[in-house]
């Protein structure tokens, strides 16, 4: 009888050593802690990537190591001819029983035990190289497992082969589907998840329902990312820094050191950001190279980064006149369209030059309390309407390449891309949104509760045209 | 600080608020907390108290919360004795009677109805009106000034080095309701006061106003007040007859007539100002001190939600805990690199014998014909489809120096170190040459990476015979 606990689909993943098993398992468990080298042998032993939820295991999938010594045990399990099919499965179950203490073995007995213990099988090969009778050898082996088989054409170089492999496969299992761990985006896991739900009736309902609880595992990753940019955004653009100082003006050092440590804060918030973001999107051993500066500490306030993040000086006019028209157009309705619609026309040019404001003027620095002896200087908050651009830009750069990562990639992130542009994520109708927003905090005022729902619905489109 | 049906006290908000600080948990943690308290799904502020409960332990050192009430304790108790004592002088001052004019219950009123009313009143207000209105009404109230001068009594010492944020509704909500309870000590105060007095004391009320008001209207406005006990204590509302009587003036130097003649009723309205008291200063008094204590307990259901880091944890008790991940670790595989050079620019100028692993006898040829070798005289294909007995047989046969076709891409398995290994202990065999070969689409050429993987292995096997071969020619 079946143990009701061990009843939900279990897979393991096969192949010939050095075709991405490990790295097909890293991706669908979005697991960057599993151990991929192109050095055969690096999987040792099978390891199982259970999906749970509140505990309960809905799937489980197996990285085992590649196959070693397959034609010695096709050549065992063929002297036990003649054998019925039916009978196949045993013979594998002997061939465990015989040799599971010979170490000549060890990687097949680690691979075919979860498949004897009901696993589906995965078979991985590497569809960007030529086909080899050789791989005959391994499918012949799992025919005589008699479990349910899927193969995957992964292309881990440059060159195709996948028609020659899938007429080879097409003869030994069931279904062929490539995925390339690497590239695989959200969307293609789904895809082969739903494949791999047809490979055997009773694992359908199971993987459906995996699919459904990985689909809102995967929106809950997106809001919370939005929820964050969107609490950073308006933290950093609110923050003010107060330093207290001695005598009765503020010496030129004090005003750098004042604005050296409003700027450091700032950068603080952005760093803390990456680092919840990581976290999010469970990349646990992501070693990030700033490549200065993109998104290191200092290009937070380069123009390097106003220029790859912020808006064109015309968009930024644009922007600011549009933002500026809509106040002026509540004054021109407040007094029913008597004034001619001149508060719009007045609003507009305001917010237009306001724009303007250049990106050496960051923020306000003012000296208080003169009078009555309490002297601080006041740093921000940031008046440039550039900069929650920048900070946005930067932070929707970040995290969709992190969403978009592949947790099978081993590799340093790089963030690099000088290609983007935040005109591209963000329309104009969006900006005017997010404009309404900043305005409000520019005005050192707390924006109303509807205002930032939609200002973090705004966040939340931009973000999916990126992932 | 707690009462019976509020189910968030100070102590619990300050503890929380503290706890977060250090520890908010794992979203695992969290939701299997929340999972082993199902029937709480529905009341996430009992959760998060008894969450709160279950992780005490993790905070360091004192309590916020018990430094914080301690000093409260001490404040309240202090001040609550100021306040009694401030009743009881403020009664005997009202009540003072030189037995030559009598005591103006107007005085008495103002104390024990007009100024609890305006007081309770502005309390009103200020629950809800916006921080900044909230801020200047507590300048109008004695306790916070006395409060004010307290903290520099050596007590506050018990604060020093505290960091906590009391919601700024919260801090002035319990202002309010403090200032409710003090208010209530000292008309407690007051009230003993009148009533030691009206034993100890032979006093004559009476009533006197620079306005011009009848006795008639005065009544009239007695009865007003006496409304809410009217029915109850009738005696207790002061007749018409008596306020006529009471009626006096402070021009002149004597007492008019009929009030002097009349001097035993005039203690009557002792019943009324205790009444007064009774009602407005003390029952009104505490109604609502109940209603600021309520709502204060309201304003801390709602504000510990408001408490950062528990949405996080709400979040996570709601939300399933999704894991994709191996629960044991890997053991991380060492490669360790031998010292041993195995790779060779240049081969050999002729091969007695030429194999190729997983190469059909074709594809070896086209392969000599692509790398300039000339035919040997045995050329054999292995692995592949051979089975292993085959294989053998073709290494017995081999000799002299191999040259052994590879895929470069395919990375040796145990099957090929098993049949080089053989080659390698066969006497015949002087030397064996590994050639890899990068795909025909890519015209043999190799990857280094692909050859570096090869080399390792072959070094591994650390044998004098075997070399690799790495030239694209």
């Amino acid at each position: 009888m079946i143990d009701k606990k061990d009843s939900y689909p279990k897979f393991a993943v096969v192949g010939h050593p050095n075709k991405g098993k490990s790295s097909i398992v890293s991706a669908l468990a979005h697991d960057d802690t599993v151990q991929i080298g192109n050095t055969p042998g690096t999987t040792q032993v099978k390891r199982g990537f259970p999906l749970k939820v509140d505990g309960k295991i809905i799937y489980e999938l197996f990285d085992t190591p590649g196959f070693q010594r397959a034609r010695r045990i096709l050549a065992w399990l063929q002297e036990h001819k003649p054998v019925s099919a039916d009978k196949r499965a045993d013979t594998i179950r002997e061939f465990i029983y015989n040799f599971r203490d010979d170490d000549r073995f060890r990687d097949e007995i680690e691979l075919l035990e979860p498949i004897m213990n009901g696993a589906g099988i995965i078979y991985v090969v590497d569809a960007s190289k030529p086909y080899g009778a050789e791989y005959e050898i391994e499918m012949e082996i799992l025919r005589w497992t008699g479990q349910p088989s899927m193969a995957i054409l992964n292309l881990i170089g440059d060159e195709d082969y996948r028609e020659d492999w899938s007429r080879a496969l097409g003869q030994y299992f069931r279904l062929v589907r490539t995925f390339n761990p690497i590239k695989a985006k959200f969307k293609n896991h789904i895809e082969l998840l739903e494949s791999i739900a047809q490979l055997k009736e009773d694992w359908t309902d199971s993987i459906k329902d995996a699919i459904e609880i990985l689909k809102k595992f995967h929106n809950q990753k997106i809001d919370r990312t939005v929820g964050i940019i969107k609490d950073t955004t308006i933290k950093s653009l609110s923050y003010v820094y107060r330093h207290k100082i001695k005598s009765k003006s503020a010496t030129k050092e004090e005003y750098k050191l004042a604005s050296n440590r409003y700027r450091r804060e700032l950068i603080k918030y952005e760093k803390k950001l990456e680092k919840d973001i990581l976290d999010i999107w469970k990349h646990r051993n992501v070693d990030v190279i700033d490549t200065a500066p993109i998104i290191n500490d200092i290009g937070l306030f380069s123009k390097e980064s106003e220029s790859i993040f912020g808006l064109s000086q015309k968009e930024l006019i644009l922007t600011g006149a549009s933002a500026g028209a809509i106040s002026g157009a509540g004054i021109d309705l407040a007094l029913g369209g008597g004034t001619f619609f001149l508060g719009s026309l007045f609003g507009g040019v305001v917010g237009g030059v306001g724009a303007m404001v250049g990106f050496d003027n960051l923020y306000n620095i003012k000296l208080l309390g003169q009078k009555i002896g309490k002297r601080e200087l006041i740093v921000g908050p940031m008046k440039s309407h550039n900069f929650p651009y920048i900070l946005l830009g930067r932070a929707l750069y970040y995290a969709s390449t992190l969403a978009n990562r592949s947790h099978a990639i081993r590799d340093s992130l790089k963030l690099d891309d000088r290609e983007f542009f935040i005109e591209r994520v963000v329309d104009s109708s969006m900006r005017k949104k997010l404009e309404r927003v900043h305005s409000i905090i520019r005005e050192q005022k707390e924006p109303k509760e509807e205002l930032l729902v939609e200002y973090q619905e705004v966040i939340l489109e931009s973000f999916k045209k990126l992932i | 600080m707690h009462s019976k049906n509020s189910i968030v006290s100070i102590k619990s908000y300050l503890d929380l608020s503290q706890l977060l600080s250090e520890y908010r948990g794992s979203h695992e943690d969290n939701r299997s907390f929340a999972l082993k308290n199902k029937k709480l799904e529905k009341a996430p502020i009992k959760l998060l108290l008894k969450w709160l409960d279950k992780n005490y332990f993790r905070i360091d050192g004192e309590l916020n919360s018990k430094r914080y009430l301690d000093y409260l304790l001490s404040l309240s108790s202090l001040l609550g004795l100021i306040f009694f004592i401030l009743g009881f002088l403020v009664g005997l001052g009202l009540l003072s009677y030189d037995g030559k004019l009598p005591v103006n219950v107007i005085y008495y009123l103002f104390i024990a109805m007009f100024i609890p009313l305006f007081s309770m009143s502005l309390s009103a207000i200020s629950i809800f009106s916006s921080d900044r209105v909230a801020n200047l009404i507590s300048l109008l109230f004695p306790l916070h000034w006395i409060e004010k001068a307290l903290s520099y009594l050596p007590f506050k010492k018990k604060l020093k080095g505290l960091k906590f944020n009391l919601h700024f509704k919260i801090s002035k909500l319990l202002f309010i309701e403090r200032l409710q309870l003090f208010s209530l000590i000292f008309s407690i105060g007051l009230l003993i006061s009148l009533l030691i007095m009206v034993i100890a004391t032979d006093i004559a009320f009476g009533w006197s106003t620079t306005l011009q008001v009848s006795a008639e209207s005065f009544h009239e406005l007695i009865r007003y007040i006496g409304i809410f006990w009217a029915k109850i204590i009738p005696s207790a509302i002061p007749s018409l007859d008596l306020v006529e009587i009471s009626h006096y003036f402070r021009l002149g130097e004597k007492l008019d007539i009929s009030m002097v003649h009349n001097a035993d009723k005039l203690g009557a309205w002792w019943k009324f100002l205790a009444m007064t008291t009774l009602v407005y200063a003390i029952g009104f008094r505490l109604i609502f001190w109940l209603l600021t204590k309520k709502y204060l307990n309201r304003e801390l259901e709602e504000s510990i939600l408001s408490l950062k880091g528990v949405d996080k944890i709400l979040r996570e008790f709601n939300t399933p805990y999704v894991s994709t991940q191996a629960p044991q670790k890997e053991k991380h595989l060492e490669i360790v690199e031998a010292k041993k050079e195995v790779v060779i620019k240049k081969r050999e100028a002729k091969y007695q014998t030429i194999l190729g692993w997983n190469f059909s006898k074709d594809e070896i040829i086209l392969a000599n014909d692509a790398k300039d070798i000339d035919g040997a005289d045995n050329i054999w294909a292995i692995g592949g489809s051979n089975s292993f007995n085959k294989d053998l047989e073709i290494v017995k046969n081999s000799s002299g120096v191999v040259l052994l076709y590879v895929k470069s891409w395919e990375p040796p398995t145990m099957d090929f170190i098993d049949i080089l290994e053989m080659l390698i202990e066969n006497s015949k065999v002087s030397r064996v040459e590994i050639l890899p070969l990068g795909t025909i689409g890519r015209y043999y050429k190799n990857e280094q990476e692909h050859i570096d993987i090869w080399r390792r292995k072959i070094e591994s096997v650390d044998s004098q015979k075997v070399w690799i071969i790495n030239h694209d020619r």
